[in-house]
């Protein structure tokens, strides 16, 4: 599954709407926060949305990637993409 | 709603309804963070366990107060709470925290209170930070209500022997910070 690539196209399909898995991109690495609390439908602090590649906006997070530990790593975001 | 009070943080170019929405989801967490807590207060027995009920109903009081103070504020911006409790509690800002499967594993106790107060630290920085020399009013209430948030991180972090924070445990009433909104 660590293998698998997804496009920037691909992951937007994983929106965390409509029962769809929640995955999110940081630093090219494919995150599924699906089973987060935080991540209900998709949606972190009503700021972000699921299915984007997130690494510029944790800039403003109030916390580091350290959290996204948390969660398994489903693929890798398309090297053309990152 | 109070008009003016809206249009001015308007002007300052911050989203509004944005900033609703996150307070909105602020209050569920004080909200529920009360309810959970009083599972947890009721379960710290014992001889570890009686050591940690004050400083726990300490903070299960202050974070209903939180509640109490984030409200007007919502309501002066032109928001709502929303009219179900189920809607409510399911975009709380901070995750349940629920009671631990061993309730008499205590450091399992403390970790959720402390996780609990952590999520909340971050979250109203992240308050502060947004309403900081814009929002006065709201940014006053967050400040308050982030410094007794760090209080109570300290005390349950003491308890995990992650070091001293210099705090003792309130003496006289509860909410020495947020108390000014609730009267
Ligand atoms: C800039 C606005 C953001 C705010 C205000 C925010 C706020 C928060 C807060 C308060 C928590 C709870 C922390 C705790 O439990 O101590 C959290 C958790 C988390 N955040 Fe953010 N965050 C933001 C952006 C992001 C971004 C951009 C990402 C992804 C790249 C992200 C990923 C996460 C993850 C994975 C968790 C852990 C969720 C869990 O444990 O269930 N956050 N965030």
């Amino acid at each position: 599954m660590q293998e698998r690539q997804f496009t920037i196209a691909e992951l937007s399909r994983y929106n965390g709407k409509s029962g769809a898995p929640a995955l999110i991109a940081y630093h090219g690495l494919v995150y599924d926060v699906s089973a987060s609390f935080l991540w209900q439908n998709g949606s972190h602090w009503v700021l972000h949305g699921a299915g984007a590649d997130l690494t510029d906006e944790l800039v403003d997070a109030p916390h580091s990637a350290e959290l996204l530990k948390r969660f398994p790593v489903v693929g890798i975001l398309h090297h053309a993409d990152v | 709603m109070a008009k003016v009070a809206r249009e001015m943080v308007e002007k300052t170019g911050i989203d509004v309804d944005q900033l609703v929405a996150l307070l909105v989801k602020n209050a569920s967490a004080e909200l529920t963070t009360f309810y959970y807590y009083t599972i947890l207060r009721v379960n710290l027995i014992g001889l570890e366990g009686e050591g940690l009920k004050e400083i726990a109903e300490t903070a299960r009081i202050e974070d209903r107060n939180h509640f109490e103070a984030l409200t007007p504020r919502i309501y002066e911006l032109g928001g709502k709470l929303p009219g179900d409790m189920k809607v409510f509690h399911d975009i709380s800002a901070c995750p349940p925290a629920s009671l631990p499967a061993d309730p008499t594993d205590i450091r399992a106790m403390l970790n959720v209170l402390v996780e609990a107060e952590r999520c909340a630290v971050r979250g109203y920085t992240y308050l502060c930070n947004l309403t900081a020399g814009k929002d006065h009013r709201t940014y006053d209430l967050c400040l308050a209500i982030l410094n007794e948030e760090i209080e109570h991180e300290a005390w349950f972090s003491e308890f995990l022997g992650e070091g001293p924070s210099g705090h003792f445990l309130r003496r006289g009433d509860t909410s020495p910070w947020v108390g000014k909104f609730l009267r």
